[in-house]
């Protein structure tokens, strides 16, 4: 561990002394800081920075960076059980792009992304805002009980839901039974991608609550004061003021949960015993761990897990250059 | 609509009538929110509300139940024989496939190093990065930002292939390890040390002759406590939720997280219609696994409501 504490070595000279002169020490170093400048002053001191970052960043390195530049390098080779591994180029990515198996599954995440990310964000904003405004009643009550689900993990919700919404003794299809409705076949192919944007919502948009509620919190309160002393109302306040400041946290919970959307695995995994329209390849993220584990094509899998990262970079590097567009972002 | 609302102070006193304060304590009435607003939104709320209790409310019932019960009574109300305990009690006696109470406690040990250790290098690195001017800070911090726009599915089976040459799969710490790497977190970080530990303090402890290690600890870091409870709940409970980093990276049952053990349990009961008692110990499984993050968000949740200390700055 490197030494940040100690004597103040890096104050400039005028304030080098010992502990009893520091009280004196302290305007003639303020002093010398106008005169010389503020720069001067801290870019010493700015350079220990990087060691606050270090810790950090090391793990980072070795625990993300690493593994995903071995995945670049193995996925150019290809292990055969006679012959071992040799270098392929890019034949497994031609075999990953090539796979009809792949693009279905692919497809299929999109539509569930497009579908689950916006309903949910447009659910949460609104909430998001009313809680902030204070305008709910009992709005601390509900913002607990909307964050209760993060509290629950996918496997456990993806449990509930599927064992509510099971065929013949789920709690919901006996509701429908007992209506005299014909049992709605959730799992069915009609309906199981929408039970799992539902399972999806119920799972995220407390969080995402909690998330846009803190970057409200932080616009500043004049602002809003002086708006409302200009005659501003809610509706106003709400889309002209609070929402356009808070975008880019609003963009960046997109992304997270188009990232997120994309990666769906949990959810079918969990229910593919119940529900036989799951199949090995229902989600990019399904697929490449059958590639992996069932097949053992650990080479193939790396393939997948780049050209999976590369379009989800993809997607989200264009979402955020569409907003840049629109002068909206950092 | 120009009529000159009075700025928000104290709001004149109409003693039964009084629209709640909004958030930011000014009072709704300034807002132009009328009572029917409110109501609306209330009601809003309460469905929603209702949605996401539903689950909850039925695990809770269903663990109460006998597995005959389950299949045929109705699923959101409770019904005779009560036995919650003698299943809870199976819960943790049985053993299908592996140990439930150790499968509580190794999750207890990641979620807790995941957590701990997560909120204090994201901190650390948040505060490096919102006040401090270091060479490269922007590349580093971009690069760091990058890794979130790469899907961790994309991590997991390189992660696997790594290990394997460390021979770090089925072991704790690489179970835990990743768990304490979240670029999000130094974003959080890096925006509230940004906006709640003032430049003028730091500088001002730095002339009074405080070491920068004694300035993050004893300045900083009481500054940042909202941010710390919140990073530190959510390292804690993406650690404990987290289901596909340790299906990848550990096959070992004596080392399974709890999604783990729930997942084989889950699978082992969903026949419908299953007659097995394990499918109601499945549930009650289910529910306890619940509890120990409910409480953690009960206990903290004074902490992490709102940017608490922005205002103490200039008090």
């Amino acid at each position: 561990m490197p030494r940040w504490a100690g004597p103040p070595d890096a104050l400039p000279s005028v304030a080098g002394g010992g502990d009893g002169q520091r009280q004196e020490a302290a305007p003639l170093a303020v002093a010398a800081r106008r005169a010389t400048g503020r720069r001067s002053f801290s870019t010493r001191r700015d350079r220990r920075g990087i060691v606050f970052v270090l810790p950090f960043f090391v793990l980072f390195f070795m625990f993300l960076v690493v593994p995903l530049a071995y995945s670049v390098y193995t996925s150019f080779f290809t292990t055969r059980m006679i012959g071992g591994t040799v270098f392929t180029g890019l034949s497994n990515y031609t075999q990953a792009l090539g796979d009809g198996a792949f693009w279905t599954g692919m497809g299929r995440t999109m539509l569930f992304a497009a579908i689950q990310v916006p309903i949910m964000i447009v659910i949460a904003t609104f909430f998001a805002t009313m809680f902030d405004l204070g305008v709910a009643r009992f709005g601390g009550g509900f913002r607990a009980v909307f964050f209760l689900p993060f509290a629950v993990p996918g496997v456990v919700a993806t449990a509930m839901w599927g064992s509510m919404l099971q065929t013949r003794v789920g709690v919901f299809v006996r509701i429908f039974e007992d209506l005299g409705l014909p049992d709605p076949n959730f799992f069915g192919p009609g309906h199981l991608l929408g039970v799992i944007v539902v399972i999806a919502i119920w799972e995220w948009t407390g969080f995402t609550v909690i998330l846009l509620y803190t970057a409200l919190k932080s616009v500043p309160r004049d602002v809003v004061e002086s708006a409302i002393v200009d005659g501003a109302r809610l509706g106003r306040i709400v889309t002209r003021i609070k929402l356009p400041i808070i975008r880019p946290a609003i963009i960046l919970v997109v992304i997270i949960n188009v990232i997120g959307a994309l990666q769906l695995f949990t959810e079918p995994y969990l229910l593919s015993p119940m529900a036989p329209n799951i199949s090995a390849n229902y989600t990019p993220t399904v697929y490449m761990y059958n590639v992996a584990f069932s097949a053992q094509y650990y080479d193939l899998a790396a393939a997948i897990a780049v050209v999976l990262a590369f379009i989800i970079i993809l997607i989200s590097a264009g979402f955020l250059l569409t907003q840049r567009r629109k002068g909206a972002i950092v | 609509m120009s009529t000159v609302a009075a700025p928000a102070g104290p709001a004149p006193a109409g003693p039964k009538r009084r629209l709640p304060a909004g958030g930011d304590g000014v009072p709704l009435r300034l807002y132009g929110a009328s009572r029917r607003t409110v109501n609306l939104v209330t009601i809003a709320c309460g469905l929603f509300a209702v949605f996401t209790l539903v689950p909850i409310w039925w695990i809770f019932v269903s663990s109460t139940k006998t597995v005959n019960n389950f299949n045929s009574t109705f699923g959101f109300w409770f019904s005779r024989p009560f036995v919650l305990w003698s299943n809870l009690k199976e819960v943790f006696s049985n053993r299908e496939s592996g140990s439930f109470l150790q499968w509580l406690a190794n999750t207890a040990i990641y979620a807790s190093i995941g957590g701990v250790g997560g909120t204090v290098l994201s901190a650390m690195a948040g505060y490096g990065f919102a006040r401090f001017n270091f060479r490269g800070r922007n590349v580093l911090f971009l690069f760091i930002m990058g890794s979130l726009l790469i899907p961790i599915v994309a991590f997991a089976v390189p992660l696997y292939l790594v290990y394997a040459k460390f021979h770090m799969n089925s072991t704790m710490p690489g179970i835990f390890i990743p768990f304490m790497i979240s670029p999000v977190s130094v974003y959080l970080m890096r925006v509230y040390a940004g906006g709640s530990v003032p430049r003028e303090l730091i500088d001002a402890a730095r002339i009074d002759g405080a070491g920068e290690a004694r300035i993050f600890l004893r300045i900083a870091t009481p500054l940042m406590v909202p941010a710390l409870v919140t990073v530190f709940m959510l390292n804690v409970v993406s650690a404990w939720n987290n289901y596909f980093l340790p299906f990848i990276v550990n096959n070992s049952a004596k080392l399974y997280t709890l999604t783990q053990g729930l997942q084989v349990w889950f699978w082992h009961t969903n026949i419908p219609g299953s007659t097995e008692n394990f499918t109601v110990i499945t549930i009650a499984a289910g529910m306890i696994s619940i509890l120990p993050l409910l409480t953690m968000f009960i206990v903290l949740q004074r902490y992490w409501r709102g940017g608490l200390l922005l205002g103490s700055l200039t008090g």
